[in-house]
This record gives C-alpha cells, structure tokens and sequence, in this order.
C-alpha cells in the first residue's frame, strides 16, 4: 500500500468512457482503475482483465461439502453408531442424498462468498479511497496513476483530450485501510 | 426483407432414407420372424419395442410444440434465430402421433396371448381382477381411444398452426403485433391441453397402465421431464447440423450456449424428479409400489437402471458445466446424442420390463426400430425446413435475438 | 460495448424519463428522510403483534405444549401449517432473484429487493414453529449433530425433520449471503451521497468498503450468477424436504410421489401472491410506481395463474390416483378430505387457490391494482388452507376409528401465528426505512434498455430493417 498521485477523469455515459479507457490503455499512461455506479458489460473486457476464477472456487468448495456430508453421515451410521432405522440398510444412500445436497450449496455458497470479499478486499471497517462520490451515483470515473515525481500536466492535458466532464489531481492511498467513513483522511502533506 | 433458404442436401436425403429402409427392413424380418415364432415373449417383444419407439418419438417431437408455447408465454427473444427448428419438428407432429395412434391400438385390440389375455395392456381383460375391475371406468378401451385421438388431434393441429402463425408473420405489415399476440394467446390455451393430456392422462394411459397395477402420482410429470429434455437435445442437434451447413447465420456462439444450459439445468430437473419419485417409494416401502423399482433395480434390468442415472445425470452434470463446452460444438453434440439415447433408455425402462419380466431383449430388433423413426424425422424434419425461409423475419422480437447475449 | 436494444412489443420497465442520478435519488430519498405517520402506525402495530405473540410463546413454554390444542391423534396442527406456509412464501423471493436472473427476466430488477428481503424474513417466522413444537425448547440444540457426551449419540440423518433442519438452515443462509451481496454496492451508494456523520458511518460499515471498481463488479457478475445457480436447485430443494416429511411416512393422503414438485409449485404460488400484497403497498406509500409498474405486477399475476393451474393438476392428480390406486385406505382418506367434517377447508383450498387464480387469464383484472391486492390475499389464504388440509385432515381420521378427533387451536397457538405476523412487519418495516427497497445498481444496468426515455429512442431500431439492424450491432462493438 502506499500513497500516491492520481489524475481522475469523470464521465456521464458508458460511450465515452469505453473510448477513453482504449485511448489510456494505448497511451502508455498507467491506468489505475475505472469505478461505474454498476456493472458495465465489456469493460474488464476493455480494461483487458482476464475472466474471474471465482466459479472454480465455488466448485471445489461444493465438492468439500459433498465429501464432508456423505463422509460424516457414512461413518457415523457404518462405524461410529450404526443403528436399524425401520428397516433401512445402514448405509442408506437415497436417505443421505438430502442433506448431502444441503450441504453441497452451503459450503460452496458460503466457501465463494468468503473468497470474493477477500479477493475484492471488502468487509466491514474496510476504507478505500473514493475519488468521486458520484462514482456510485452516475459518474464513470476513469483514474489514471501520475508517475512519482513526474508533474501531471501532461497527463492531464491528455485526459482533456478524452472528453471527459470534469478532471483532477488526487493524492490519495491506493490500497485499503481500516478506518471510519465519517473521517476524512487528508494525504496532501506527503507530497507537499 | 431478410430471408434465407435452406435446400436439403442430397446427403442428408440418403442418409434419411437408408435410415428409414433399415428401420423397415427390421421391422419387416420383424414381423415374419417375432410375429410368426411359436413363443409368445417373441410376440410381445415386437409390439413392445414398436410401442417404446413410437411413443419416445412422438414426446420428444410434442415437446418442440411445447417449448414454442413456453417462449412465447415468456416473451423470450432467445429462441428466435432458431425457431424454424421447433417449428418445424412440431409441424410434424402428426405424422408421429398417427404411427403411435396406430401401434397403441393395434396393441390395445389386436395383441392377445393363447388365453386371449392382452400380454402388454393386462386391463383390457380384467378377468376376476378386483383392483382392475375397480379401475375399469378409467382403463377401458373405450377411453383409452378417446383420450388418444383427441391428445394427437389436438397436438398436432397447434403443432401446425403455430408454424403457419409463424410463417404468417413474415409477410404481415412490419412491425405488426397482430400475429404476436394471437399466437401468445394460442400458447395459453395449448399450455392448458398439455396439462391435462402430456401432464396427466396419457402417459398413465400409455405408459403407466402398463403396469397396470402399479400407480404413482409424479408419473406423467416425470415423463414429461424426460421428454422435454431430449426434446431440446433434438433441436440442439438440427441446429448445429444446419449451422454446419453454413445455414442458420443469425445463430450465435451466444444462441448455442443457451441451448446447453437448458440441457444442463433440466437434465438436473428431470433427476430430481426421478430422485422424487424413486426415494419416496424406496423409502416408503410399500409392497404394492416397490414391485415398480423391485424388476428394475433389482432384477436383470440393474445394469440399465444405473445407466439411466450415469447417462442422464452423471454425464450432462460434469460435461456441461463449464462454460467453455457449452460453446463448444463437439461436446454439445455429442452430449445431445447420449441424452437422447438415455432417454430413451428410460422409455425402454418405463415401458419393458412389465410385459418382457426376466426375457429382456436389446437386440438386433430393438436397436433397428428406431432407426425407422429417427429416418421419418431426418426427412420429414428437413422437408418442412426446406419449405419457408429460417429466418423469422418482421417477428417483433427477432432484433432481441441479433444483439443476445447468453 | 453492445448495441442497447430492446423490442417495441415490450413496455418500458422503468417510467418517467428517469436518470441514472434521478434513480439514485428516487430509491434513498425514503432512507433519509423520516418516516411518515402511516409507517409509525404500522411498526407500532407490527410491535404489538409481535409483543402478543412472544407472550404467547412463553405461554407455552413455561406451561408446556397442552396449552395447545394438538393431541394425541393430530399431533401436527396449525405449529406445522403455519410453518410450510411461511416456508412456502420465502420462495417467491428466491425464484425472482435466482431463477429469474438465470432466465434473464428484466422485470425481476424492480422486484427482488423487497422478494428477497421478504424471503429471508419469512424463513425467520417459519423456524419458530419446528423449534416451539418440540416443547422443551432449550433441547433444540439436539438436533444439531455435535459431538457429545450422550454415547455420543448422533441424529437420525434418515428422517426427513432432520434433513429439514439443514434445508431450512441452508436456505436462510445462502439467501442472506445472495441478499447482502446485492445490497453492499447500494450501501455504498447511500454512504458516498449520505449528509450526516452517523449515517456515512454506519452505511460505511455496512458498505464493506465497496468503491465499484471494474475487477470488483466482474467478481460481483460471476458471484450472483453462481449464487443464482446455487439457489435455484436449493430453492426446490426446501420446499421438497418439507414435502417430504409428509411423503416419506406411509399415511395413506400424505405418501405421493407428486408431493415434491407440487409443494414448489404451491410455494412459488403462495410467495407471489405475498409479493404483491407487500409490493403493491410499498410502491404506494413510498411512492415507486415508476419503478414497479403494471408491468410488473402483471407479470407477476401471470406466474400466479401459471403456478396456481399447476397446483390445480396436482390436486386433481391426487384426488384422481387416490380412486386409481384401488387401494381402500386412500380412497377413504380422500373421501374424509372432501366431505369430512373439514369439508370447508378443503372447498376453501380449491376455491380460493384453483378456481380464483383463473381470473388472471383476462389482462383486464391482471393490471388493475385493486384486484390484484384482493386476490393476492384470497391465495394466501388458500394456500394457508391447503397445508390445514394436508395436515390435519389427514391426521384426524387415522388407522383407528376410535382415536378418530376433530381439533381446534387453541389462544396460544393462535396469539403464536399472529406474533409472527408482527414479526414479519416489523423486520419488513425496518428494511423499508433503512434499506433500498428496490436494487439500485440493478436497476440502472437495465436502464438503458427498459427506461422509457430512453426506449423512445429505440423507434429509430425498430424502423430499421433487419440487415441494417444487424449492420449497426455489429458496429458497436
């Protein structure tokens, strides 16, 4: 983590912003990253992410929880306890698939859910820095990273070119914290 | 005005035909040689093989009507760039369901063992058979001809009408909605007689009177499941053969996914209802229902029964859920083929062991039948294709289908 | 960026020339401003309910289950049908977040906020009655399979209660998880545009930090698509348990194969009727009848109709196999079924849930307002009725004549579902007051494709042909 000079670019509309992330990503400017109001379809595209693995995750954490469910029910009623429930065999699979199933979308619900806040870096008491607060409201904003001890001018003269709404330079962290959000945290002096 | 022709390739016709003369020729040396033989399973074994067949074909052709109904109801764009498919295996319904008509009462009137007892439909001659006696007002033939004419009739008329609707469209005013609205209100009313004939009456007629005793309330649910879904693998396979020819060229990787993903979702359906019905019946215990799953599960048929479940569940699950081989042409393919077959697997499973007990047969005659039907299909199928344009075009929601994203 | 495209036949999903900065505004103006008097009155109300109902409970805990009026011969009475009915209205918030999602039904953005929320609220009401049922309540805990010092004896994972207590757990879990993960980025919203220090505190926390980046909303894509995958089978899963703890025994009227898939199709038919009565009142009093149009109320009077003619095949079906299966136990249960001496319920069950639904064949009655809220209430009632048939019908003419009884609930039993009502509102008041009642971020994703200002310009599309329709989608790209 480490604190950092940022030029931000504002937009109202998918179109300009796609436009603009193309034009940064040829530039040789480092894009930091774009924050939108809600998902926009093509824009990790655009941006050149690659697809989430996050699915996978979800799938072996299923997989645990079909192995612990019929693993457990097996050895407690083969082994650990075996008791003659109305005639049924002790191992008696179609009885076991129910819960197998529960626990199958618990583990792999619970399993991914955890995985993403940690890939995302989100939970509770988590501060990032917000660089417009329209940017969960309707502005698209586009942040590219001014490079140490450079001056932005020229990034800046660049971004202009982009059409964008408004432009700034932002000093800011670029990682998260913990902290409280009705707390400013002021940045300016580490570059004073 | 967009339109694209398809002419039927002369391959495709010969392979239709050789198809449908092989079909004919098993069910002629059929006919002398089962027919003809002095043992009376052998007399069974052809009729029951007929009746597997005609009917598994003609449920997977009704459930091409019955996915027009649903994506009409639901005012899907999706299915647009390929509705010519389902449209045209539902035009055709008819010519299926006059094959089954046939053989069914060919059975129902003609089959009879040296007591005169029908060996398949036992109900027909009750005999001192209280529970049969009892059930004699719902299982006579009288209502088993009724109720099969008017199904037929009325599948095949909607199964028509929705093409000519359809066709209809193209050369309306643009942009209108007359025909839309019409065919949504068709939908309603052809939703309402699958509920009470597919949903309901005929596979307990057809299928589940067979064992005549047994009875369970999921049944035609059940088979419901496992028609639609080798309902979409058919037209799953139509499209990626026309898309092969370089036809259809509204159709996407985005179209096809779709396609997968019913086959995953309802290949998991159709388990869960036979989980539904097979877990309650094991668990319940209960002599008069297990004799169902006592010959299957058990019995020489074991080997079929858990092929069923590997087939059909098993298959689709694992190959299916990636992302990737559900845009993969070759795995879909050949995934559609296995479904298909399974599914038919479980018709010869609903539908032989009752009559055939102990004396089951997967034999040169079995495995040739179909081939009858499946010639019947590839030609009738590609005639109509061939017969208006694959486009539907001015179809209100036809620009939806362009810009589709699965 | 793909071409945004929407056809004609369909009408706009979000009205009044809305912007995204208009959307915003419109869903978090009733989270910071204060609640109107009609909102205190309902929670006051919602509290009172909720008051009696807990006295109830702790009636019956600290006397024990004979202040019920179940017995020995029906041993489930309302504790049980109130519990498959609040369990069945869940489902509706489920089948519009997940399975509508998977279907890609846009109409299911301006709903499934509220569906989802109601969802995760009626399983809270739903686990009380199991758990009150067992009489000495502070055993629950054995249900769970801890390790322990009793042998260590372990529960029966052959008993459909048993697989209820994972299904039903396992369902409130992953609908909270789907809830709370479509609810962060809408807290973050109210956070970044919040004037006071205590609210941009608390949205803060309750934002988890989010800032919308492009990584994170692909991760959020892939996390909603997964977790609506996941619940859709959960979703038939629960409702198929708890089908099953009728199914899997041998009492002749409860042991049907079609229990499970019918159970579903009565929970979708019951949660959808709830929606509407919720959400007609919500975009009332809150004012988002821009956001939950006709439209949408009419769709969803089409899945009433659709699940309540299914449920009507399956009663047909039973009552038709029951005379089938030649089986004399079966015959007569159905027969006390229909003309016993609950005859009411069952006509009750039929009129309310297979006859009334057929209205909505006629578009008229699906869009008018006032029907619909009528109706929805005429199908809750209906189905409350169909669990009372099943349950206690069927349990109140038994194998012996002699233990035959007719049962009636008792004050506690009573004041015990009515407190759940009362805690039903008062969470569904509190998550209208501080919650987004309608999905933010979802909604302006399909903004530009349903909102109808922005439809109007999609007139120059559909004049297009459809070769120059397709030129222009390809040029967008």
């Amino acid at each position: 983590m480490a604190i950092k000079k940022f030029a931000v670019a504002c937009f109202d509309d998918e179109a300009p912003l796609f436009a603009a992330v193309d034009k940064v990503r040829n530039s040789g400017y480092k894009l930091h990253d774009v924050y939108t109001p809600f998902p926009v379809h093509g824009l990790d595209v655009a941006m050149g992410h690659k697809d989430t693995d996050l699915h996978i995750a979800g799938f072996c954490f299923g997989l645990t929880g079909t192995a612990t469910a019929l693993g457990f029910m097996s050895w407690i009623f083969t082994s650990d306890w075996p008791i003659n429930y109305a005639g049924k065999p002790f191992f008696a699979l179609p009885a076991f698939i129910p819960i197998t199933f529960e626990l199958t979308v618990l583990f792999a619900a619970v399993g991914m859910v955890l995985t993403y806040c940690y890939l995302n870096q989100i939970m509770p008491g988590v501060k990032k820095h917000v660089f417009h607060p329209r940017q969960t409201d309707d502005y698209f904003v586009l942040v590219v990273e001014v490079p140490e001890g450079e001056p932005e001018g020229e990034i800046m003269e660049f971004l202009a070119g982009t059409n964008p709404l408004e432009t700034n330079v932002q000093v800011a962290e670029d990682g998260w914290w913990f902290g409280r959000w009705d707390k400013d945290e002021d940045y300016t002096k580490n570059f004073a | 005005m967009m339109t694209e022709r398809f002419t039927v390739p002369a391959k495709l016709k010969t392979t239709g035909f050789a198809l449908l003369i092989i079909g004919l020729l098993t069910l002629i040396a059929g006919g002398i040689t089962l027919l003809g033989s002095a043992n009376e399973i052998d007399h069974s074994r052809f009729w029951v093989s007929l009746l597997h067949n005609s009917v598994f074909f003609l449920f997977i052709c009704v459930a091409s009507i019955f996915i027009q109904a649903a994506a009409s109801l639901a005012q899907g764009g999706w299915i647009l760039a390929y509705k010519r498919i389902p449209e045209a295996i539902g035009a055709n319904v008819w010519i299926f369901g006059i094959i089954a008509l046939a053989v069914l009462f060919a059975i129902v009137f003609g089959a009879a063992d040296h007591n005169g007892h029908n060996p398949i439909y036992h109900w027909t001659h009750p005999g001192d058979d209280k529970i049969l006696q009892g059930k004699s007002a719902f299982l006579n033939p009288g209502m088993f001809v009724g109720f099969s004419v008017v199904a037929v009739v009325l599948w095949s008329w909607f199964g028509i009408k929705f093409r000519q609707r359809s066709i209809a469209q193209e050369t309306a005013p643009k942009n209108s909605t007359k025909i839309y609205w019409g065919v949504i209100a068709l939908s309603g009313a052809f939703l309402f007689v699958y509920a009470l004939t597919m949903m309901s009456t005929i596979p307990w007629f057809w299928i589940m009177s067979i064992d005549a005793h047994w009875f369970s309330t999921l049944f035609s649910w059940y088979v419901f499941a496992s028609a639609f879904v080798s309902g979409i693998s058919l037209i799953l396979l139509w499209v990626i053969y026309l898309k092969g020819k370089n036809a259809l060229k509204l159709v996407t990787k985005e179209h096809i996914h779709d396609l997968g993903k019913f086959m995953f979702a309802f290949s998991i359906f159709w388990t869960y209802l036979w989980f539904s019905q097979f877990m309650l019946i094991w668990y319940g215990n209960i002599p008069e229902e297990t004799t169902y799953f006592k010959i299957r599960m058990q019995g020489p048929y074991s080997f079929f029964f858990y092929a069923n479940i590997i087939i059909n569940l098993v298959l689709p699950i694992f190959i299916l859920m990636s992302r990737p081989s559900k845009r993969n042409y070759f795995t879909l393919v050949f995934i559609a083929f296995m479904i298909i077959f399974g599914h038919w697997i479980d018709f010869y499973m609903m539908i032989n062991p009752s009559p055939m007990q102990e004396n089951w047969f997967l034999n040169w005659f079995e495995l040739g039948v179909p081939f009858f039907f499946v010639g019947i299909l590839i030609l009738a199928v590609s005639n109509t294709l061939s017969k208006a344009s694959l486009i539907t075009e001015n179809h209100p929601l036809l620009k939806e289908t362009l810009v589709h994203i699965s | 960026m793909h071409l945004k495209y929407e056809s004609f036949v369909r009408e706009p999903l979000i009205t009044g020339d809305k912007t995204y900065a208009q959307v915003t505004e419109d869903i978090c103006k009733p989270i910071e401003q204060k609640p109107s008097k009609l909102w205190y009155v309902g929670f006051v109300l919602s509290l009172l309910f909720l008051g009696f109902g807990v006295f109830s409970v702790f009636w019956e805990v600290y006397w024990g289950l004979g202040t019920w009026g179940i017995n020995r011969t029906v041993g489930w009475g309302w504790d049980i049908t109130n519990f498959v009915w609040w369990v069945g209205i869940g489902h509706a918030g489920t089948l519009i977040s997940a399975i509508l999602l998977l279907f890609r039904q846009g109409w299911r953005t301006g709903v499934n906020r509220a569906a989802e929320a109601m969802t995760i609220f009626a399983v809270m009401c739903a686990g009380q009655f199991p758990i009150f049922h067992m009489g000495r309540v502070w055993n629950a805990f054995y249900v769970l399979p801890l390790p322990n010092t009793r042998g260590p004896l372990w529960p029966n994972f052959n008993s459909a209660l048993l697989w209820d207590v994972f299904a039903i757990s396992t369902y409130f879990t992953v609908s909270l998880l789907f809830w709370y993960s479509g609810l962060v980025p809408d807290f973050a919203t109210i956070r970044d545009r919040a004037k006071t220090k205590l609210r941009k505190r608390l949205y803060g926390l309750a934002s988890f930090g989010w800032t919308g980046t492009a990584k994170n909303w692909q991760r959020f894509e892939a996390l909603s698509l997964v977790l609506a995958g996941l619940s859709t089978p959960l979703v038939l899963s629960v409702h198929t348990i708890v089908s099953f703890d009728f199914a899997t025994s041998v009492i002749p009227g409860w042991h049907a194969t079609i229990f499970p898939p019918y159970f579903v199709a009565g929970a979708v038919f019951s949660g959808f009727a709830m929606v509407q009565t919720l959400l007609i009142l919500v975009r009332k009093i809150y004012k988002m009848e821009d956001y939950i149009t006709l439209g949408h109320i009419e769709a969803m009077n089409k899945v009433i109709v659709l699940t309540g003619s299914i449920v009507g095949v399956a009663y047909l079906t039973e009552l038709f196999m029951a005379w089938y299966s030649q089986v004399h136990f079966e015959q007569e249960a159905f027969k006390y079924r229909v003309f016993g001496p609950y005859w009411w319920a069952y006509w009750a069950m039929m009129t309310c849930n297979v006859v009334s639904p057929q209205f909505f064949w006629f578009k008229k009655l699906r869009r008018n307002i006032v029907f619909t809220f009528i109706l929805s209430i005429v199908v809750n009632i209906g189905m409350w009725f169909e669990r009372f048939v099943i349950i206690v019908t069927t349990l109140a003419n038994d194998f012996l004549p002699s233990s035959w009884t007719y049962y009636s609930p008792t004050w506690p039993e009573l004041g015990f579902y009515l407190g759940t009502f009362g805690l039903f509102f008062t969470c569904f008041f509190l998550f209208s007051k501080y919650f987004p009642v309608i999905a933010i971020a979802e909604i302006k994703f399909t903004l530009k494709v349903s909102g109808d200002k922005y439809k109007r310009d999609m007139q120059r599309l559909d004049a297009m042909t459809t070769e120059e329709f397709l030129e222009e989608a390809n040029h967008a790209h």
